[in-house]
């Protein structure tokens, strides 16, 4: 797998606000990339300089080896995008923009009302397709925006929040065609602020704030990077002293045990590779384990290590 | 560039358009009334020595303000479309920004030709019809003056943000545009009332070549003989020009 996404030196001014300040960052073919980060962090901006919406101000970005400024033309037949804000006026119907939507992108006169029939019933908006876009839900417009994209199936796929105001059950069933349109060997961006999202799609993931990269990895590898990020978590009986401490911190090599009522806590890194060490440790002392629970760090703790902000209020 | 793609941004343009087609029923009515109305007044009062007939002297100049209007309804989608972020969607579609270009003006022209031809049907109705070479030269100008005022107003309504603003524009052009033209007056007049300098601007603006044309095509014995060839040409350079000028500042806005 090659990348399909090569950013250097990403620079976009809007006046003397830099939204993206110097981004360097590649995306392989394939995968699901997540790129998590407040309102404001500059995802929708690179996104947007991606699908040559905007120009940088320094700086390239090659998909699939062409450039956005040498060769936008290239690039925009390659890429497609679902907005955040979903985008239509108020007198389109959701069934006449996506047939058009649909002819624009290749499909011809036929063709696209079939395959346009059959992405709005499996997303549930078949019963909307003659009414206006104004008088439409916040959920059932942007059911409408990544409509485009699973029609469209470009080799490089940006949703940007895909699910923000969707339902858990539409959520889901969203996610699962993401997945699906990886497996059509798609690349895929996901901008979103949402953890569960992040988790749950990401092959790998950018944190970005203040139009910089703060982090890179896979979620796992992102938690595992925060010292001692894993809490097991030990319900016992028996004696257990400061020697027992000792023994449980000797053995996974950890400095954070503690105790308090009957609740042993254990603070490592890679917990599920620890815990048959630990439940051996406290055997051998005779402490008897009633329950064991592994806790990892949430994407919300890795986003505030990397920034030192919260990912909700982005400050 | 390909033509289909061209004939499928048209097509949502056209789509959009004919979803006001009361509302263009009413104007072409209303213009119609208004031609009929203007005329008849203006028949017993204009010299006969000078236009022997307004009504039928007037009819190919409505013909050219038809397309004015029609033409310009592209530019008020434009706007729209700039202020609420539709054209991020338009800038990110798999096409060229020329085809872009050419899409929304080829939109722009077809509204204007919907437009005009109840106008030109009933100059073929009122008067005898045009030879063939008439009606070729017909049909020339109205491609190129709805061409090219497609691309005056898809040029005007990418400079500004505020409808109102865009409306003022509109009536401004619309008011230079005619007023500074041969709709309402012969070239005799023209000649006689305003300085050489502004004389040659008149007679050189789009709306009245396109109206001399429509005048020799369909009533040349009321008009003084204009070289037709050479009006054709004159708008296709303003057409061009236009069309530079159009699709530069389109592109220019559009993209930040």
């Amino acid at each position: 797998m090659g990348v399909a996404v090569k950013i250097r030196g990403l620079v976009k001014k809007f006046g003397n606000f830099a939204a993206v300040n110097g981004l360097n960052l590649d995306i392989e073919e394939g995968e699901i990339f997540g790129l998590l980060g407040p309102n404001g962090s500059g995802k929708s901006t690179t996104l947007l300089i991606i699908a040559t919406v905007y120009k940088p101000t320094e700086g390239d970005v090659e998909v699939h080896g062409h450039s956005v400024t040498k060769s936008p033309d290239e690039v925009r037949r390659l890429v497609g995008i679902a907005f955040q804000e979903p985008k239509a006026l108020w007198v389109d119907n959701p069934y006449e923009l996506l047939v058009w939507h649909a002819m624009v992108v290749g499909y011809s006169f036929l063709d696209a009302r079939r395959a346009v029939r059959e992405i709005m019933e499996e997303l549930e908006i078949w019963e909307h397709r003659g009414k206006l876009f104004s008088e439409l839900s916040g959920g059932t417009r942007k059911k409408v925006e990544i409509a485009k994209l699973f029609l469209q199936k470009p080799k490089v796929a940006i949703f940007d929040e895909p699910t923000a105001q969707l339902d858990v059950t539409t959520r889901h069933k969203v996610w699962d065609m993401i997945e699906a349109l990886k497996e059509e060997r798609r690349t895929i961006i996901v901008a979103t602020n949402d953890m569960a999202e992040a988790d749950r799609l990401s092959d790998r993931l950018g944190i970005i704030y203040k139009g910089n990269l703060k982090a890179l990895g896979t979620p796992a590898e992102l938690k595992d990077r925060i010292p001692a990020g894993d809490v097991m978590e030990f319900s016992i009986e028996g004696q257990a002293g400061e020697h027992l401490l000792a023994a449980l911190s000797r053995a996974l090599n950890t400095e954070r045990v503690n105790l308090t009522n009957g609740t042993l806590k254990v603070y490592v890194n890679r917990a599920e590779e620890k815990v048959a060490v630990a439940i051996e440790t406290l055997s051998k002392m005779g402490v008897k384990v009633r329950s064991v629970s592994i806790k990892e760090p949430t994407l919300d703790d890795v986003f505030f290590y990397f920034t030192g902000a919260q990912l909700r209020e982005g400050r | 560039m390909r033509p289909w793609v061209i004939a499928v941004l048209s097509y949502r343009d056209l789509e959009r358009f004919w979803k006001y087609k009361w509302w263009l029923a009413a104007l072409v009515t209303m213009n119609l009334a208004d031609l009929f109305i203007f005329a008849l007044i203006f028949r017993g009062i204009v010299k006969r020595e000078l236009i022997p007939d307004y009504f039928l002297f007037l009819a190919p100049g409505i013909a050219s303000i038809a397309a004015f209007a029609a033409a310009f309804t592209i530019g008020r989608e434009v706007m729209m479309e700039l202020r609420r972020g539709f054209h991020h969607y338009l800038l990110s579609l798999p096409i060229s920004r020329l085809e872009l270009v050419f899409g929304r003006i080829a939109a722009g022209m077809v509204r204007g030709i919907i437009y005009q031809t109840p106008f030109l049907l009933l100059l073929l109705v009122l008067l005898e019809p045009p030879s063939p070479h008439g009606l070729l030269a017909m049909t020339l100008a109205t491609l190129m003056i709805v061409a090219s005022m497609s691309c005056l107003s898809i040029a005007a309504s990418t400079l500004v943000k505020s409808l109102e603003l865009q409306a003022t524009i509109r009536s401004l052009l619309y008011f230079l545009a005619f007023f500074l033209s041969n709709v309402f007056y012969p070239e005799s007049v023209i000649r006689e009332r305003f300085p050489e300098q502004l004389y040659v601007v008149i007679v050189n603006n789009p709306i009245s070549l396109a109206t001399s044309i429509y005048r020799e095509v369909f009533i040349p014995e009321m008009v003084p003989p204009t070289d037709i060839s050479a009006n054709l040409a004159k708008l296709a350079i303003w057409t061009l020009f236009l069309f530079l000028l159009g699709s530069h500042l389109y592109v220019r806005n559009l993209e930040r």
